[in-house]
């Protein structure tokens, strides 16, 4: 790990930087390929172990060998830190980390004019954030919202420059000033209600939260030779991890590529339900404020599905910029369980997934006992993943509904003589019989899914992947998912559930028939390859419409002069023409290209 | 998708029977919206025929006929059944959050005449009645606890000093510098354990101001006497350990320091408790700082109390003269110091006890340097105030002036509501 001090005088969050052992490589050349180097900025995700959005993250970065990857990672915790990363493939050319959970004040106090500059910006900050949510909904005016929007933005920057030029921030933002500067904003005549009520612990606890939200603009990747050297920044999630990713676009041009499969501003929702109303109104108009403005700067934005991309658009999400990218699954795992050929129990159903009151199995039970009067040859299956039922709330849940079935289902045997069995039984994948996730599915002819809550349903992709017929209830993104390919009922329905499931155990052809439709649409939308390719046609769509504007040096380190010609600053056209030289040319490398076409082994320098 | 012939798709029921068994209340109170179809039954036979049947989009066809919402006041219901959602709410997008939380999605929303969760989320949002009066609801916040660790760890150093104090007036001769020097490292280690926890512990474990600290409390022991000598042209001999002799001992007020941890440390906790429940009452910044004040300078005029009481009692049990100025104002300079200290502000206390450290060893040095050939003027100054006040005026005019600055320097950062912010909000 090298960690390399800061070349600036001032010192903000410590932020480490290292490099993998191959050392950084020179890029390789493809014929025909355009290489990109890519910021990827992750939160408390990718490189640690324990992030959240590591698989996908980890599957891109593998995925696209042939371009650069710079990862930008923000820790959450010290135990996250603390337990390493994963390894990383070799076209990561750089990992440089800061740690969001404790900010040090660098001790920087501030002068007269720049306690000016910060008391205007966070005076601006937090009179918009004071003045309402940005969804005000259609009743505001299209351009006072543009305005506070604007305003927003302005006094964003403003913070962003002040840590720039002068450090001192994170001080700054726990000082009294800054609190002073709330109450302010709080008791202005136009605040809102919920704001105008906002008592002192209210205040406090708001600046604190605002303190710890802006500690990526204390850190020094806004430099030439960080963030604002790759051709594209990817945010791998919005809120914080964007927040590097804007400051990029506002320092160094650099073009943002967002992408959300959960909104951030809808998670806040939820998870602040505790706080007193006048911290909830300001913090929920702080995160849509933010979301509205990654939105508005972002060049283009991909939600993981239709339900994200319906709060983009209703967060301020321009259409014309999102593109939906469905999250990927590793196929080959139910390969060979998807290509067999229908061997499955055909009286069995199945239903895959943990144990918790939201995936409603009373109702899936109840809706059994009506399948069982019509089929009483089926039997269920309840298979809980290995994570296990979720906290003690998951583990009373399934001890309900044992209880549950072995009262609606009595033990019964085939004769007279021989051992009785429950027709409902529970599993857990890792046993005997399960021993994998695709034997879980496979296990049944019908996957069934009860949920009344539910977000993007992998579960289901997993069953299609396995070409089973699913029965699903309408919640969430699961029509979305299942597109024709099976049945789905309103939820708290087990009439319906149970007509469905009928349905389907009687007539095996149609079974076979949805099933494999089934397979052939997840493998269609659902894979790693198909989430990869879609990125790469982003990037290379966004680079190609974002000329660069750096000096390129020579080996000796002076400015080579018409290394990007002229043509390379506009847009358009332009990477068409380069394609067709290098059909033409066969093998030799193009000289330079709009697409930083870094096959010069020459390094940059600052513009 | 045509290739696949007879393809099925996922339907909604064809029939405008009820989806679930909510909607089945909202549609049984309102029989004359749907002519054709019975409840729940119609479900089974309308599930069947979309499912089995379902073979070209019937979106049209099999949406329910909009119901007329004249009976029944569909939205009213929902409203009811997520009341606490709809009063906690404070936009209507936290409203589609829950909402969708709880499974309504865009065509459960249809059935109540909206195009998506978020227009439904603002019917409710702004439905919600939104009375003059609302809930003082704000939970008091959580105000520190005495424990017993710290209450005791605080007891520490008087119980060693006394017993430092006891082991001098035994011993004699070698064994009592031995008893000194013990006692003194005791002290200093008691000292350092009962800061460490409660109220006192700095937020970080770095402490600048030790030094400097150990020096004053190096002087009230040991100073007066020197000074004393000093002036008289001494000292001839090194201390003895004893209240008497050329160069004299001042226990009592080290003792009565050393005993006044305790004290420090409940006006600290009571600083925090009160201040807390002060800032939870307090709706405005201004209102905090006027209504601390009072309580910063109570709880200073307590803790100078007790230590008036403690000297008073090592004195008597010494036997040894009164020193109540210097000793007070050294008090009263530690406890303020320490105080800041506790709340972040650590660059005005170095400051301060780095002037009075400097103060009183600048004192004793110029008594010393006048002895120098031609430097006697050195001492005029000094001399002077000794001649006046006796040789306790260096002291108490060093740390009452250092106490004073870190006086007045607390009355204004110690009442910003921020000095007593904490990290402990989960949100």
């Amino acid at each position: 790990m090298d960690n390399r001090p800061s070349r600036h005088r001032v010192v903000r969050i410590r932020s480490s930087r290292c490099e993998p052992p191959g050392e950084r490589r020179l890029p390789l050349w493809e014929i025909g390929g355009v290489l990109v180097r890519i910021g990827l900025i992750a939160e408390g995700g990718y490189p640690y172990v324990s992030g959240d959005a590591r698989l996908w993250c980890d599957r891109l970065v593998r995925g696209l060998g042939q371009h650069d990857f710079d990862i930008y990672a923000l820790s959450r915790s010290e135990s996250q830190e603390a337990e390493g990363w994963v390894p990383l493939p070799p076209q990561v050319s750089r990992v440089r980390t800061a740690p969001l959970w404790m900010a040090e004040d660098d001790g920087v106090v501030h002068g007269r004019r720049a306690r000016r500059r910060f008391a205007e910006s966070y005076g601006e900050l937090v009179a918009v954030l004071c003045a309402g949510g940005a969804m005000d909904g259609p009743g505001v005016p299209e351009d006072a919202s543009a305005t506070e929007a604007d305003r927003f933005g302005n006094a964003l920057y403003g913070l962003a420059e002040l840590a720039r030029d002068e450090g001192g921030l994170v001080g700054a933002l726990r000082s009294e000033a800054a609190v002073r500067a709330l109450e302010r904003a709080c008791r202005a005549p136009g605040a809102q209600s919920a704001a105008r009520e906002a008592r002192v612990p209210d205040l406090l606890a708001v600046a604190a939260y605002l303190e710890r939200a802006l500690r990526p603009l204390s850190l020094d990747w806004y430099e030439d030779d960080g963030l604002g050297s790759v051709d594209l920044c990817h945010a791998a999630s919005g809120g914080t991890a964007a927040l590097p990713g804007l400051l990029a676009h506002h320092f160094c041009d650099v073009p943002l590529l967002l992408t959300e499969y959960g909104v951030r501003l809808r998670t806040h929702y939820l998870a602040a339900t505790e706080a007193p109303p006048a911290v909830r109104a300001l913090l929920a108009a702080f995160h849509g404020r933010l979301a509205a403005e990654t939105y508005a700067r972002a060049t283009l934005i991909t939600p993981g599905n239709s339900h994200a991309r319906r709060w983009q658009e209703r967060c301020g999400a321009d259409r014309e910029k999102l593109r939906t990218v469905y999250p990927g699954m590793d196929a080959a795992r139910f390969a060979e369980v998807g290509e067999a050929p229908e061997c499955a129990d055909p009286d069995t159903l199945v239903w895959v997934g943990r144990v918790e009151p939201a995936k409603d199995l009373v109702s899936l039970l109840h809706a059994f006992a009506e399948v069982r009067k019509e089929e009483p040859k089926a039997r269920l299956r309840v298979v809980g993943t290995p994570a296990g039922p979720s906290g003690p709330e998951g583990v009373a849940y399934l001890g309900h509904c044992k209880a549950l079935a072995a009262q609606l289902f009595p033990d019964e045997a085939e004769g007279p003589h021989t051992v009785g069995d429950n027709p409902v039984s529970f599993e857990e994948i890792g046993g005997p019989e399960i021993p994998t996730l695709a034997d879980a599915y496979a296990s049944g002819a019908v996957t069934v899914l009860s949920s009344v809550v539910e977000g993007f349903p992998i579960g289901l992709v997993e069953a299609m992947l396995c070409a089973r017929v699913t029965v699903s209830t309408d919640v969430g993104a699961v029509v979305e998912v299942i597109g024709g390919t099976g049945l789905v009922v309103p939820p708290r329905n087990p009439r319906a559930l149970a007509e469905a499931c009928v349905a389907l155990l009687r007539d095996p052809e149609r079974r076979e028939r949805l099933g494999a439709a089934a397979r052939a649409r997840a493998l269609e939308l659902f894979t790693v390859e198909q989430n990869v390719a879609a990125f790469h046609g982003i990037y290379l769509e966004i680079v190609s419409r974002t000329p660069v504007r750096r000096v390129v040096l020579d080996e000796a380190g002076e400015p080579l002069p018409f290394a990007v010609p002229a043509e390379a600053h506009l847009p358009g056209r332009w990477t068409e023409r380069t394609a067709r030289l290098v059909a033409r040319g066969g093998p030799d490398r193009p000289t330079a290209a709009p697409v930083r076409a870094t096959a010069l082994p020459a390094p940059e320098g600052a513009r | 998708m045509s290739g696949l012939g007879g393809l099925d798709r996922a339907g909604a029921p064809t029939s405008p029977g009820a989806w679930d068994e909510r909607s089945e209340e909202w549609l049984a109170a309102q029989p004359h919206t749907h002519a054709h179809g019975d409840g729940a039954s119609a479900v089974a036979d309308g599930a069947e025929e979309s499912f089995l049947a379902a073979k070209e989009p019937t979106a049209a066809r099999s949406r329910p006929a909009p119901a007329r919402r004249t009976g029944g006041d569909p939205v009213k219901a929902l409203m009811h059944r997520h009341r606490d959602l709809c009063e906690r709410a404070v936009d209507p997008l936290e409203i589609a959050a829950g909402l969708e939380a709880h499974g309504v999605t865009d065509r459960t929303a249809a059935r109540f005449l909206h195009r998506d969760v978020f227009s439904l989320a603002e019917e409710m949002y702004a439905r919600v009645p939104r009375d003059a009066e609302k809930p003082a609801g704000a939970p008091p916040l959580t105000t520190p606890r005495a424990r017993a660790d710290w209450l005791l760890l605080t007891l520490l150093p008087g119980a060693v000093c006394a017993a430092a104090v006891t082991a001098l007036h035994l011993t004699h001769g070698r064994s009592r510098l031995i008893a000194a020097a013990v006692g003194a490292l005791a002290v200093a280690l008691a000292l350092r354990a009962a800061l460490a926890r409660g109220p006192l512990a700095a937020t970080d474990r770095t402490n600048p101001t030790a030094t400097r600290t150990s020096w004053l409390i190096a002087y009230a022991l040991l100073g007066d006497g020197l000074l004393r000598a000093a002036a008289t042209g001494g000292p001839d001999t090194l201390p003895t350990g004893t209240a008497d002799g050329s160069w004299p001992f001042t226990t009592a007020p080290v003792l009565a320091l050393a005993l006044s941890c305790a004290p420090a440390a409940w006006c600290a906790h009571l600083l925090a408790v009160r201040a807390r429940r002060k800032l939870s009452a307090s709706r405005g910044l201004q209102e905090f700082a006027t209504s601390v004040k009072p309580l910063l300078l109570g709880i200073f005029a307590l803790h100078l109390g007790a230590l008036t009481a403690l000297l008073t009692l090592t004195t008597t049990a010494l036997d040894e003269p009164a020193a109540y100025p210097q000793t007070l104002t050294l008090g009263a300079l530690l406890l303020l110091a320490r105080l800041l200290t506790t709340h972040g502000f650590t660059h005005a206390p170095a400051l301060v006890l780095t002037a009075t450290a400097s103060a009183e060893a600048t004192a004793l040095a110029t008594l010393f340097a006048a002895r120098l050939p031609g430097c006697a003027w050195l001492a005029t100054p000094v001399q002077a105030l000794i001649d006046t006040w006796g040789p306790a005026a260096i002291p108490t005019i060093a740390c009452g002036a250092g106490a004073l600055t870190l006086l007045l320097h607390a009355t204004r950062t110690l009442t910003r509501a921020s000095a007593h912010a904490t990290q402990d909000q989960p949100w």
